[in-house]
């Protein structure tokens, strides 16, 4: 056999085709077939779950006042405007009273007359009540006389007559005092009506508050339960949220809630679910709840404003639990993959709550230090084979 | 007998080489062009696979969700779930945006899916990174293809979405990243416009008469807020229990609930048949034509290579020499020209089909095909070339 | 002994047909013993080309007999069918240029004969280094053709000629391209050769140098041949 001689041209051709043929068998197993597929792993751990809500909800005050006129009418003045503080029992505005003024004088006016009428029927029941006595007087005197034989039986009848007619008298007297009172009456409760009627053209405060709308100007004419100006209690701001129903279970009152604002990114704020809606809505599948400030230093926000809510449940006992980017749906079930080896077996889970930060419970299925896979590079089946890496590589796509 | 054809690469071996890398560069843009082709149909068959449905419902007389626009009520899969033979029914909407994250803007297919359910049609199958949404707003998973890291904010139309996962392969058929956000606020994305148009249309509202009657207070406010409001979604995906066939399912959602479904088969021959048959078609086309002109540039080069031998060829045949070792050299050299093309063709396409913006899908398949082309090619170019040197006259090599 | 070697009777080549036939060469005998150096000598046209040729088993002859060693190679219509196998195994050729394989290092391109006579690559090797050493160029055996001299090429392929022991060797003007001193050299050592393997060598020349060499001249006109005595000088 001949010696082998290596000759430089040799050399340099196997320097070239050598590293060639390193880097196709390279090619052919990171990126072929061949090719495990890359995975990071985790275990199983046994951990405490503390699930929180998450939902969004609008700033608004607990209890706003809507003032606005019982009649409809034209609106005289407003005293008040956007931003004012008001205390309870001022004078927000008016309504034009028209002739209420005038009918109210009208009233008042015969009102007086009824009293009039009254003292003169008070008069007239008097001057028959004296009558009466006299003639009752009369009666009884010649009743006596006649006893005595010193008055005539006719002057007898004649008083007697005249008792019955100051009876009758006086009665007439007192039903026409009875009749004027009643008309007193009638016309002091047509005056009160009246003014309890203006009255109600001022438009009042119901309460201290501070005004947020101002809803119709001096001369515009508004209709019955149409409001002309909104007033809130600014101490009594709440945040009206929505959850969803997926998501809710376990919302009740009294839980701790962190409330961030929109307009205020960073600043998160204390507050507790004060209660749970009874009436959720069916339509976009929500459930509303009313989460309280704990205490709101500074400036109020924006009624209206965004805020994003977050409600801590208490912590569930320790079980088993995984990120929840390892449970996937394979074949209908849903599981885990659990990695034997370079293989993998799928684990049917049943799994029970999350937490915000994506970690799940995992009720049943898996034991504590189980392997599981949490990120791949492709779909897996039981026919993959893997290779667990810490991290998953970027390049490559 | 020494073999030839190596002695001969052996001494003009850097030709040699040469030659090679040159043919395996054009070999390596053919396979990376029908890579481009496979990676358009894997895009749209990823998007099948990745919606994990069975069934698409959508709304009647149309192709969609993916080639028509397609509009469907959102509270349509309660009624789904009631059907025989349905596992999991899930609303999904599709919009294809901008997506703005810092400096950048970023074309990607938005899809609003369920939070909190996981394993539900429509939302991501596995992820490379991170985890799956939890809370009901603000939160998107997006594809690594759009280039966001965890914890970047994304920009879509009024909102701020933070990235908390991560995947890969969650692609349009257009190749476009998917960013997936809650369902609600995807409805509101694809339905409420910018805070200009909002106040126009407020404004409109409440100038008309019907609308705005101040004997009814709080009309307006629920006219607008009922305009504000979308209740649609582009489709319900859904899975069927083991034990059912798809058309069997499908076929009472069609008749009793007047809408329209598709199953797998019929997706796969939308996306394909329709969606992006031309482009396919227009790359299936190139392909065709590179592999030709690749084929007729081999066979040039072996050609050309033949013919500088002639001289040698002449001696060889003076001397001696068999036609059949002749003959069986100059193919070897085709041959071997040929593989080692293919090796740098292979390696080159492997290595820059990561540069593409999208998708380039190099199948096992496909090289082996390669491949064997490669060879037949070479060898029926260096029969050409074998039959000019068997054709030489050994006389040529005695002057004149 | 006497009739190994080369002979030809009667060579007849005819190119065409009809009445636009060329006879190139009418009627020639040659012989050539072993060991024997001959020049085959004329102008252009006169038929030499052809001639070699047909020495050479490149072109068959139309008429005429060829004995080539112990064979008869071509007699009257009739041909050795394997005509390559005779190249390979019975005729060395020297040619003006050494043509050697490029792509062969210079022990390959002279045990390249043997190895296509069906030898074993190593016993091929062994008789071409024999050869080399021979023709003292058995240092270059590990160079390729383009690091040796014009002449030093020129020996390895006499080497090639030689390495298969052909009772023939045709030598086509090989001193054309070469200065006296260096002619005179490549006969001498085509006389050494012919002596020391009984090979019979036509040389084919005109070069005025080498001629006075020959014992004995074939010149050949107008596709006939005569036969002259040589000069016969030889050289220290």
């Amino acid at each position: 056999m001949k010696k082998v001689h290596i000759q430089g041209r040799t050399l340099a051709m196997i320097g070239v085709l050598v590293p060639l043929l390193a880097l196709f068998v390279y090619v052919a197993i990171r990126s072929g077939p061949l090719a495990p597929v890359l995975v990071t792993a985790t275990t199983v751990e046994n951990q405490s779950v503390m699930p929180a809500l998450f939902g969004i909800g609008t700033i608004e005050a607990r209890y706003t006042y809507r003032i606005g006129p019982t009649f409809a009418g034209r609106v005289q003045q407003v005293s008040v405007d956007v931003g004012d503080r008001v205390s309870a029992g001022q004078l927000l505005g008016e309504m034009d009273p028209v002739d209420l003024d005038d009918r109210i004088a009208a009233l008042e006016a015969a009102l007086k007359r009824a009293e009039a009428q009254v003292t003169v029927a008070e008069a007239q029941a008097g001057d028959a009540t004296a009558r009466m006595t006299y003639a009752e007087t009369q009666a009884q005197r010649y009743e006596q006389l006649v006893e005595a034989r010193t008055a005539s039986a006719e002057l007898l009848d004649a008083k007697r007559q005249e008792r019955a007619v100051a009876e009758t008298s006086l009665a007439s007297a007192r039903a026409n005092l009875d009749a004027v009172r009643h008309e007193q009456t009638r016309v002091r409760s047509d005056r009160d009506a009246l003014v309890k009627q203006r009255a109600n053209l001022r438009l009042i405060a119901p309460a201290d508050g501070l005004v947020v709308s101002r809803k119709a100007e001096p001369g515009s004419t508004v209709v019955a339960g149409q409001p002309v100006v909104e007033i809130v209690d600014p101490e009594s701001l709440w945040v009206n949220v929505r959850f969803d129903q997926l998501s809710a279970a376990g919302l009740r009152a009294d839980l701790p809630a962190q409330i961030v604002l929109r307009s205020e990114g960073g600043r998160k704020l204390a507050g507790r679910v004060l209660r749970v809606e009874p009436l959720a809505d069916s339509v976009t599948e929500e459930i509303l709840a009313k989460v309280a400030f704990d205490s709101l230093s500074g400036a109020l926000p924006p009624i209206g404003e965004l805020a994003e809510v977050t409600v801590t449940l208490p912590a569930l006992p320790p079980g088993s639990t995984l990120p929840n980017a390892c449970v996937q749906r394979s074949n209908g079930r849903l599981g885990v993959w659990l990695i034997e080896g370079s293989r993998l077996r799928f684990a049917s889970v049943t799994t029970g709550a999350q937490d915000l930060g994506g970690r799940i419970q995992i009720l049943d299925g898996l034991q504590p230090g189980d392997h599981v896979v949490v990120y791949s590079r492709r779909m897996l089946d039981h026919r993959t084979r893997v290779k667990v890496v810490e991290r998953l590589p970027e390049g490559l796509r | 007998m020494i073999n030839l054809a190596g002695r001969d690469i052996q001494h003009a071996w850097g030709k040699f080489i040469f030659t090679g890398v040159g043919l395996g560069l054009l070999i390596g843009v053919t396979l990376t062009m029908a890579g481009v082709y496979r990676g358009m149909v894997d895009d749209a068959m990823v998007l099948l696979d990745n919606s994990a449905a069975d069934l698409w419902v959508v709304q009647k007389d149309t192709l969609g969700p993916y080639a028509e626009p397609s509009s469907v009520q959102d509270d349509l899969y309660r009624g789904l779930l009631g059907m025989p033979g349905v596992a999991r029914a899930a609303n999904v909407t599709y919009l294809t945006m901008q997506v703005r994250q810092g400096e950048r803007d970023v074309r990607a297919m938005v899809v609003g899916v369920v939070p909190g359910d996981l394993g539900q049609p429509g939302q991501p199958r596995y992820l490379v990174d991170g985890r799956h949404i939890s809370r009901s707003h603000y939160e998107a998973v997006a594809d690594v293809t759009a280039g966001f890291s965890l914890g970047d904010r994304l920009r879509i139309r009024r909102n701020d979405y933070t990235v908390v996962g991560l995947t890969r392969r969650m692609v349009s058929s257009g190749g476009d990243p998917m960013v997936f956000i809650p369902l609600k606020d995807a409805q509101e994305a694809q339905f409420l416009k910018d805070n200009d148009a909002l106040v126009q249309q407020r404004r409109r509202t409440a100038a008309n008469p019907a609308f705005n009657r101040p004997e009814v207070p709080g009309l307006l406010d629920a006219v607008i807020a009922s305009q504000s409001a979308n209740p649609h979604v582009n489709a319900v995906l859904v899975q069927i229990k083991p034990g059912h066939t798809p058309d069997e399912v499908a076929g009472p959602i069609r008749r009793w609930k007047r809408l329209q479904v598709y199953t797998r088969a019929e997706m796969q021959e939308i996306l394909i048949g329709k969606l992006i048959a031309t482009s396919a078609r227009q790359i299936g086309m190139f392909l065709v034509i590179l592999a030709i002109v690749s084929a007729a540039i081999v066979a040039f080069i072996i050609y050309t290579l033949t013919l500088g031998k002639i001289r040698e060829i002449a001696v060889l045949k003076l001397i001696g020499t068999r036609n059949r070792t002749i003959a069986g050299m100059i193919l070897q050299q085709a041959v071997g020209l040929g593989v080692l093309g293919f090796v740098v063709g292979k390696i080159a396409a492997t290595f820059w089909a990561g540069i593409f913006p999208k998708y380039v899908l190099l199948l096992p398949g496909d090289a082996v095909r390669g491949i064997v082309a490669v060879v037949v090619m070479c060898a029926l170019a260096s029969l050409l070339a074998i039959h000019a040197a068997l054709k030489v006259d050994p006389a040529e090599a005695i002057g004149g | 002994m006497h009739d190994t070697g080369i002979r030809v009777e009667k060579l007849r080549k005819r190119y065409g047909k009809g009445d636009t036939a060329v006879d190139a060469l009418k009627g020639v005998d040659m012989q050539v013993s072993p060991g024997e150096v001959v020049g085959l000598i004329g102008p252009s046209g006169s038929g030499k080309t052809t001639m070699l040729k047909c020495l050479g088993a490149v072109i068959e002859p139309t008429d005429g007999r060829m004995t080539l060693g112990d064979e008869v190679i071509y007699d009257n219509g009739w041909r050795i069918k394997d005509l390559r196998a005779l190249r390979r195994d019975k005729i060395g050729f020297v040619f003006q240029a050494p043509y050697l394989i490029p792509f062969l290092d210079v022990t390959d391109n002279v045990a390249l004969l043997p190895m296509l006579a069906g030898r074993s690559n190593a016993d091929s090797r062994k008789r071409a280094m024999e050869l080399l050493d021979a023709l003292d160029v058995g240092h270059r055996a590990r160079a390729m053709p383009s690091q040796l001299s014009g002449g030093e090429q020129q020996r390895v392929s006499i080497a090639r000629a030689l390495v298969n022991h052909p009772p023939v060797i045709l030598a086509d003007e090989p001193t054309a391209p070469l200065d006296s001193v260096r002619a005179l050299a490549v006969i001498r050592i085509l006389n050494q050769m012919a002596r020391q393997y009984e090979t019979a060598i036509i040389v084919v020349t005109h070069d005025e140098k080498i001629i006075p060499t020959f014992k004995r001249i074939y010149h050949i006109r107008d596709g006939h041949t005569h036969e002259e005595a040589g000069e016969g000088r030889t050289f220290e």
